[in-house]
């Protein structure tokens, strides 16, 4: 059989011990499918989207409501990026729990980094695009961390807001940076991403001589079960879609009262909750940051894993990033929970 | 690996089949446009078999949107009611400037009387301030009966009867377990206030709509739904009953401060009316309320008052007159009087220009009566349209003293054992 355009983005053969579902949890993948499906969904969504703050919730309602399986491709499109963040965080720690990121795939973890903060950035951004009631924490507290910043603090604040309070000017730009400055970036960094995977020789693995087993698998056995995972994410996707439809509140005003529980958006309720322990601009901005910059790191200042064990589940040579993974995940976990509880104010 | 491809495939297109068949069992969008907003609005995608609220706010102008709020594009009920304003009562007096006001509606113009959100809400019925002064003043909380305390704070720079301001009356700040208790168990009587009892001939919302909005055992032109309570309906045509939903609701006890609610079932409608104990003439259980009573009488004239006699005017002179003279009448020939603009929204009559109506001490048209030919008059309800033909008293046998005209007496002769 002549290999196919789709085989053909793919190496000849893989290493089979690395190439099962349990050892990349088909994490990369998935997050590679998600993206097309957000980049289709959005496409379609672009069509029906007003970016005025008069227009832009009634046109949710509207393509949710009046088109046909308008409301669909926008829940399509929510849990996609929902799922994306989720996928992203397990692809990130497969990479770390199996010592991945040794050199030269090191600065690819740079790249991978870079791709998940531009999907947080990009679901965060899509969320405000949302403009109704259910943003508020997001809009007003989350633009309002930038000002906390000494010295920047103003002008950043000014150039993504677009004023000195959210408006007309913050929508557009909100727009323009989730397509064109996060989504087309986006889509440069994961051609990079995966062309530096081919590059840096593929999964992770031993060199040839120091594997237990020299069998690989071929493309199109690769591409059977590239095509199984989409399968089954897609069944998920469409049920999630049907099932749990993504939220909507009618549109935001400025004079509104407020609603009696604001929330931040889920991947960023443990700010929220770090936020209760004082200084916006520590708690709000340097941890966060400070956590990103600990795990971005971790390949250029913790112990490299031996050679030998890479490709494998918890090495023992990388066990700091490990600890330090499961720190901060923890952390992140008991936080994001602390903020599902019931807003006692 | 191509046997799970297979089922994977099946279960996919399973969930597409399922999810074609679950968007073909979605709400068909039913559009209108009304005229006053220009945008469209799907409510009647589900509430299409919602009669009309009435011939003066037709759907097509009006739409739902204008009223009621609410998000006017989903189709999803729990958001499209999310933004509703008062519930199911627009008319609350919370959110009524937004519901019904707006210079086009119903607070725009003074003129005539027309800023109705301001007159209703500076209203006794609205206040309180009448019950709130009496309670105070009986349990010595207060010097005199003047009104200091409303249900609400207000202020009205412009009232001109002494009262320009009234401050909430908080029942807690108030030391007389008599008061304290008034403030805890009567303040259901009000405007303002979802009332104390509930169920069949007590209900009625708050705001405008107390009144406006026959509920089912007060509509008594037609019961549209027997599983609602209230009715889909504004008018001005308020029966009796609607009237009885607050004024005929039982008994209170001031020195218990208790409200006993009516146990007796009345068969007809003499008994229908008030405590046991007052008495009537004919016309006063014949007629509905709004028949005699004005609309400042029930609605205020944007004044604060201290008491309902400050308001409440009507006497049954206005309309029979006395033994040394006829009631007074006006005869309309202005094509905008105000008595037209009533006749229209209630157009029990049909009044011409040149015709002789009633009119009050204060000027009020009474629009529903006319000076007939043969100097009589007639009165046509406005919520039954039945004519009644009655005499002026001068002339007649009548030897009441022409100094004494409370109703005390022309009950002496006039009133209807019960």
């Amino acid at each position: 059989m002549r290999p196919s355009f789709f085989h053909h983005l793919h190496p000849p053969s893989i290493p089979a011990r690395q190439a099962r579902f349990r050892h990349t949890l088909a994490s990369g993948g998935l997050a590679v499918f998600l993206g097309l499906v957000l980049g289709i969904t959005g496409i379609l969504e672009i069509f029906y989207y007003i970016p005025t703050p008069g227009e832009a919730a009634l046109s949710i309602q509207t393509l949710t409501f009046l088109v046909p399986f308008g409301g669909l491709i926008r829940n399509l499109h929510f849990w996609a990026a929902q799922s994306l963040v989720i996928v992203s965080s397990v692809h990130l720690l497969r990479v770390v729990f199996t010592g991945a990121y040794l050199p030269p795939r090191r600065f690819n973890y740079l790249l991978g980094m870079g791709l998940f903060v531009l999907a947080i950035l990009l679901d965060f951004t899509g969320y405000i695009l949302r403009w109704d009631e259910g943003i508020r924490w997001a809009l007003v507290t989350g633009t309002n961390l930038i000002k906390s910043i000494p010295l920047l603090g103003k002008t950043l604040y000014g150039s993504l807001v677009g004023g000195t309070e959210p408006g007309a000017a913050t929508l557009i730009r909100f727009y323009g940076w989730h397509i064109f400055g996060l989504a087309l970036a986006a889509v440069l960094l994961v051609a990079w991403h995966i062309f530096r995977v081919r590059r840096d020789g593929g999964i992770a693995v031993p060199p040839p001589p120091l594997r237990e087993t020299q069998e690989r698998i071929s493309r199109v056995e690769l591409v059977r079960r590239e095509v199984l995972v989409m399968l089954l994410a897609s069944v998920a996707l469409l049920l999630l879609s049907v099932f749990a439809p993504a939220p909507l509140a009618p549109p935001f005003t400025a004079t509104s009262p407020l609603p009696e529980s604001v929330r931040a958006p889920w991947f960023f309720l443990w700010v929220q909750e770090l936020l209760k322990l004082g200084s916006p601009f520590l708690w709000g901005v340097i941890v966060p940051l400070a956590i990103l910059a600990l795990i971005t790191l971790i390949p250029y200042i913790l112990p490299k894993p031996i050679q030998s064990e890479i490709g494998h589940w918890f090495p023992k040579s990388n066990r700091l990033a490990q600890v330090l993974f499961i720190i901060i995940l923890v952390s992140l976990l008991v936080l994001t929970v602390l903020g599902l509880l019931p807003v006692s104010y | 690996m191509r046997r799970l491809i297979v089922i994977a495939s099946a279960l996919l297109l399973l969930t597409l089949l399922g999810i074609a068949w679950l968007e073909s069992r979605h709400v068909i969008p039913v559009a209108l446009t009304p005229s006053l907003t220009g945008q469209v609005e799907y409510c009647l995608s589900c509430h299409g078999d919602l009669p009309e609220i009435g011939k003066s706010h037709p759907v097509k102008s009006f739409g739902c949107v204008l009223c009621h709020g609410g998000e006017r594009l989903a189709l999803e009920a729990n958001l499209a009611h999310n933004s509703m304003r008062g519930g199911k009562n627009p008319a609350d007096f919370s959110v009524v400037q937004a519901s019904c006001g707006g210079t086009i509606c119903h607070s725009g113009s003074t003129e005539g009387y027309r800023d109705h959100i301001q007159r209703a809400t500076t209203s006794i019925q609205a206040t309180y301030a009448g019950a709130i002064a009496s309670i105070r003043y009986t349990f010595g909380e207060q010097p005199d009966l003047t009104a200091h305390l409303g249900t609400t704070a207000i202020q009205d720079s412009q009232s001109t009867s002494g009262i320009t301001s009234l401050e909430v009356f908080n029942p807690l700040l108030e030391t007389n377990p008599a008061v304290l208790a008034f403030g805890q168990t009567c303040l259901t009587c009000h405007l303002f206030a979802q009332p104390g009892q509930t169920g069949g001939r007590y209900d009625h919302f708050t705001g405008c709509t107390a009144c406006h909005t026959p509920t089912q055992s007060s509509d008594l032109t037609s019961i549209d739904t027997k599983t609602a309570t209230q009715v889909h309906k504004l008018t001005t045509a308020i029966s009796y009953a609607q009237c009885d939903t607050c004024h005929n609701r039982g008994n209170y006890d001031l020195r218990a401060i208790t409200f006993q609610p009516r146990q007796d079932t009345p068969t007809d409608r003499l008994h229908d009316y008030y405590q046991p104990i007052a008495q009537f003439t004919k016309c006063e259980y014949t007629l509905d309320c709004i028949d005699c009573h004005t609309r400042t009488e029930a609605m205020g004239d944007g004044n604060l008052y201290s008491n309902k006699k400050q308001i409440q005017y009507i006497q049954c002179k206005t309309c029979h007159g006395t033994l040394t003279g006829l009631p007074q009448t006006l005869t309309i020939t202005d094509p905008n009087h105000i008595a037209f603009r009533q006749s229209l929204l209630n157009p029990v009559i049909e009044l011409k220009p040149g015709d002789n109506v009633l009119v009050t001490e204060k000027g009020e048209p009474l629009w529903n009566t006319r000076l007939q030919p043969d100097g009589t008059y007639e009165l046509v309800g406005k919520a039954t349209g039945q004519v009644f033909p009655f005499k002026p008293v001068m002339g007649s046998g009548c030897t009441q003293d022409p100094d004494d005209q409370s109703s005390g007496s022309c009950h002496k002769c006039h009133s209807v054992e019960r």
